[in-house]
């Protein structure tokens, strides 16, 4: 039972490095910084390091969240399991349907919702799910959005330059900040590590501990990190055909002095919260820089409609995973027969929704990320454009 | 429930500071590098300032990235 949770529990963290790759390394590849195979291995190698640098998220998801050990509710491995499997089923899902949604969401999500059928409303650490995952999901892409429009301001203004005498503009050569997005975006996939692969870690060593190979309230294992590390690293290089394929589809208009104002907020707002203990979702924060920083370029407007339909696909989310995980959750619960229901059933579906991808046209509605989403939110007026069409 | 808002506070201004720190200095480096192009007469002087924001900036970074890394602070 154990093993075939930790094995799940590996295939999660790879559709996770899978669905996120186009976050860190989207925006480079479309302002033309770096291309996209070296893109692709350099988050892979990234995303590999990163996860060795900081297991405090690890820690927060095994230790906290769900009240395990001998006080608190006997957490079983197949709980576990059920949560997993809502995760993972609804992270194909919204994969499939193009929607934008946040795998983290989808593993607390169904952790939690498996965690209630199975051991009551009590068994949820409801402050720590406030204050270590709600809370900073709100807030944290909307820190990394606003700070993004300030420095993207504060990027323009520092490159703006006229000269003393006309008047006139001169060249600002802001391309120069497409170097400086191979390291800004490199960061992005180093935080995408100290965040998003803790959470598989976080699962396996509550696992660990429910089927008591471990005691409660210690860290991950070496050989947890190092398997998890590995599985969110050949994720993010198996995701990038995705981005090669789309990028002849067009993406959002990003210059590179925003691109890199956008990823140092995102980095900066993943690495300090994943120093805390918070588990956010990369997803988010990066969709919020994106927004911001599209914000701070001169005249923009926000697509209400667009930004409503990613907010909307937020907040579905965590309760839709919940739901998952509680029903796989209540079938695990009928003993071996429903743990053994579950995998079939799971495995059913995921293999279906992968030839169901296979068939359907890979476009731009179901391939790119969720960050370029968001970037839709933001219109920017393209002043220049119009009046050249017009003069001619 | 117990919500710790000051490590909200925390997060919101170490993702500022940084930021601005970053940002700041590597956009001072574009601008130098542009004034570089222009006035061939001091173009060592501001190429070599140019390159020492980048350079700064660099630090800046390696300095945040070993910031959290616990086993270096234990």
């Amino acid at each position: 039972m154990v093993v075939l949770v930790i094995a799940l529990a590996f295939f999660f963290d790879f559709t996770n490095g899978f669905h996120d790759t186009a976050n860190a390394m989207a925006t480079p590849i479309a302002t033309g910084a770096i291309k996209p195979k070296p893109a692709v291995a350099l988050a892979a190698v990234l995303n590999l390091v990163g996860a060795f640098l900081s297991t405090e998220v690890a820690k927060t998801i095994s230790g906290g969240l769900i009240h395990e050990g001998s006080g608190g509710v006997q957490i079983t491995p197949a709980m576990i399991f059920a949560g997993l499997l809502g995760a993972v089923l609804w992270n194909m899902l919204t994969w499939l349907l193009g929607l934008p949604s946040s795998s983290s969401h989808a593993l607390f999500g169904g952790l939690i919702g498996a965690a209630i059928v199975g051991a009551g409303f009590g068994s949820v650490d409801y402050s720590v799910l406030m204050s270590k995952v709600i809370m900073p999901a709100v807030l944290a892409p909307l820190i990394a959005g606003v700070v993004a429009l300030l420095a993207t301001r504060l990027a323009y203004a520092l490159t703006r330059r006229h000269d003393p005498e006309s008047g006139g503009k001169l060249r600002q050569w802001r391309g120069g900040f497409r170097y400086g997005q191979i390291f800004s975006s490199s960061l992005v996939a180093l935080a995408h590590g100290t965040n998003d692969a803790q959470k598989t870690m976080g699962v396996i060593t509550l696992v660990l501990i429910s089927g008591n190979f471990q005691h409660a309230g210690t860290g991950p294992e070496l050989w947890v990190i190092v398997a998890c590390a590995l599985a969110i690293a050949l994720g993010t290089y198996a995701g990038g055909w995705r981005i090669i394929r789309t990028m002849g589809s067009g993406l959002t208009d990003v210059k590179p002095a925003q691109g890199f104002s956008a990823e140092t907020s995102t980095a900066a707002a993943i690495l300090a919260s994943s120093n805390l203990g918070f588990a956010l979702s990369t997803t988010q924060v990066a969709s919020g820089s994106v927004i911001g920083s599209g914000l701070g370029r001169r005249g923009a407007v926000v697509r209400w409609r667009t930004a409503g339909r990613v907010a909307l696909g937020w907040l579905l989310t965590l309760p839709a995973a919940a739901v998952v995980g509680a029903v796989a959750a209540w079938a695990a619960h009928l003993g071996t027969i429903g743990v053994i229901l579950d995998a079939v059933a799971g495995a059913v579906l995921v293999a279906a929704m992968f030839m169901w991808s296979r068939r359907s046209h890979v476009d731009h509605q179901n391939a790119v990320s969720e960050v370029d989403a968001a970037g839709e939110v933001v219109l920017i007026k393209r002043k220049k454009k119009l009046a050249a069409a017009k003069g001619k | 429930m117990n919500i710790n808002w000051i490590s909200f506070l925390i997060v919101a201004g170490a993702t500022l500071f940084s930021t601005a720190v970053v940002v700041g200095l590597y956009a001072l480096g574009v601008r130098l590098y542009a004034i570089s192009a222009e006035r061939p007469a001091e173009r060592r002087l501001h190429r070599l300032a140019g390159y020492g924001c980048f350079a700064a900036c660099a630090l800046a970074v390696l300095y945040g990235v070993y910031l959290i890394i616990p086993s270096f602070h234990k």
